[in-house]
């Protein structure tokens, strides 16, 4: 569904996205992690159309969003973090305002009425948008997202600022969307990509540096399987048995409590050793309490994989989030976060 | 298009800010009207509409300043940027959105011609070239005021620097009538207010329909310019 080949974003000497390359199919739901500052936002940017890229191509649908950009914006439903509403419209107005904006030809009441009711703003269509909570306000961006039927929706960090419940009630929401639409979303919150994503695209620095599941890159990112197991009997013996298990590279004890004990048990690479261990302290007339494998968590790939800079990247100063697309000549932006 | 120019166009009575500008451009042009026209027993339109050429100086920043400047300051630029417009429609459809509330404020002077016809001899060649001369220029005023406007994010800034290019279409004026030989041929032409003179005093050039449209077009390019830029 979405094409992206050696995207390149440069701002003056700042590279904010360098020779990024992906694939998106029709139906999944991709997450964007990265750091703040990452070049999540302009690559979103990038693909909407929003900005022009320095080198590579975006294909949407099979269309080139810099040959077709009108056509590939039919196809794509954009909200930016800040979602771009009018405060002094009602939902109503606003909603109707984008529908002839994005030109849009499926029957008006029908449309609007069935996205109000995917958004969850069936109570609040008419009043000001300036008077609702920020929950709902970002239910008004998904809304505009949403008018024109796009295939592809894009969500720039949906649900920044949120609190708990409308975290939740986000999250829902874009799940439910995932039935029937390809989505990009951007998080730096882990847990959300985690919950909501089918696939990962890790960025730092420009660069990506992970793509895969999050089973994939937890995977990837244990070396060795580990086993953490709570263990009754002599430690010595327990020890002794662990070490003569086929496949085991080491044992050690992590934790005494009376006649039991906790041990972690490192396999050697590419091989699973829970049915060994089993079996020979099974043997040995050793109970096994409790049995855990452990995996790196999103979070311990996260840091592991943006932890140090990018080995073949140029030395060149950080950039901000959202590299300033704007150039004003006079002024300067501020406060749009 | 005609969706940003509806939404504009209704934005600027959304909130207070359309309905003062109509009112106060009303109480000038009609204090203008009576000092000038009712209390001297003058038919003749051109003295309350060159003034009010004056009032539209000061009034046009106020009408255009927040055009792009709000957009980008409300995050809403992304909206028309990723909508499958072309960014001639958004700056066609701000334009015209503008115009609609200047055709509004002209619309208010058409009871003066009710009182011209009534109480006098209407001149209509000098009405109709007033009509012209000043939807003309304000076009021009238009279009310079929506380019400033999207170079920038704050309001104000947009503002003062329309105020101040205006002042300078203003100064062209005086200086082309003290100036003498060619630096006043060369000022003259590019004057504004000589060419809306022209056109008021009845004397149509297509000349000068040129040079007031192309002034427009100019800036609406540029204005068109600047947003194109902005995608880089």
């Amino acid at each position: 569904m979405i094409q992206v080949n050696h995207l390149t974003k440069r701002y003056g000497s700042t590279l904010a996205v360098r020779d990024l390359s992906f694939s998106v199919a029709e139906g999944e739901i991709i997450g964007f992690l990265g750091p703040n500052g990452a070049g999540k936002t302009t690559t979103m940017n990038l693909i909407t159309g929003c900005l022009e890229a320095t080198d590579g191509t975006v294909t949407v649908g099979g269309l080139d969003s810099q040959e077709r950009p009108e056509t590939v914006r039919r196809l794509i439903g954009y909200l930016p973090e800040q979602p771009p509403l009018y405060p002094d419209m009602t939902v109503n107005e606003y909603l109707d305002f984008v529908y002839q904006l994005k030109k849009c030809t499926l029957e008006k009441h029908e449309h609007l009425d069935s996205v109000i009711a995917r958004a969850g703003l069936t109570e609040v269509t008419g009043r000001l948008i300036r008077n609702l909570s920020k929950g709902f306000r970002q239910r008004v961006g998904l809304a505009q997202a949403l008018i024109g039927d796009p295939k592809v929706l894009i969500l720039d960090e949906p649900t920044v600022g949120l609190d708990p419940k409308q975290i939740i009630e986000i999250r829902d929401v874009i799940r439910t969307l995932g039935k029937d639409h390809t989505i990009i979303l951007s998080s730096h919150i882990l847990s959300e990509v985690q919950e909501v994503c089918d696939r990962v695209i890790v960025i730092h620095q420009g660069n990506m540096v992970a793509d895969g599941t999050t089973a994939e890159l937890s995977k990837r990112m244990t070396r060795a399987t580990q086993l953490e197991m709570m263990i009754e009997g002599d430690t010595e013996r327990v020890l002794c048995v662990l070490r003569s298990v086929p496949g085991v590279a080491s044992a050690v004890l992590l934790e005494r409590d009376g006649n039991k004990a906790t041990y972690r048990i490192t396999a050697e690479p590419e091989r699973d050793i829970r049915h060994g261990v089993f079996e020979s302290l099974a043997q040995n007339s050793l109970a096994i309490l409790s049995m855990n494998q452990l995996q790196a968590s999103l979070e311990d790939i996260f840091l592991k994989l943006t932890d140090a800079d990018i080995p073949e990247a140029p030395a060149e100063e950080p950039r901000p989030e959202t590299p300033k697309r704007k150039k004003f000549l006079f002024g300067k932006r501020g406060g749009r976060k | 298009m005609m969706s940003i120019c509806k939404h504009d166009f209704q934005g600027f009575f959304r909130s207070p800010i359309g309905y003062v500008y109509l009112g106060v451009f009303a109480a000038i042009a009609n204090l203008v009207f009576f000092a000038s026209c009712v209390l001297s027993s003058s038919s003749d339109l051109s003295s309350p509409f060159s003034f009010l050429l004056t009032v539209l100086l000061f009034l046009t920043p106020i009408l255009t300043m927040r055009l792009f400047s709000e957009e980008y300051r409300q995050g809403t630029d992304r909206l028309l940027f990723t909508a499958p417009v072309a960014i001639w429609e958004i700056v066609l459809g701000k334009f015209l959105a503008a115009l609609g509330v200047i055709l509004c404020c002209l619309l208010l002077t058409i009871p003066w011609l009710i009182v011209l016809i009534i109480a006098g001899t209407p001149a209509w060649a000098s009405i109709f070239g007033c009509y012209i001369a000043i939807f003309c220029a304000t076009m021009v005023f238009l279009s310079i005021g929506l380019f400033l406007s999207s170079v920038t994010e704050s309001q104000l800034i947009a503002a003062v620097l329309s105020f101040a290019l205006f002042l300078g279409l203003y100064l062209i004026d005086t200086l082309s009538s003290a100036a003498t030989g060619v630096l006043a041929t060369v000022l003259d032409w590019f004057s504004v207010f000589t060419r809306y003179d022209t056109f008021m005093s009845a004397q149509f050039s297509f000349s000068n329909l040129i040079y007031f449209l192309s002034l427009t077009a100019l800036f609406l390019f540029f204005t068109a310019r600047v947003l194109e830029r902005r995608r880089h």
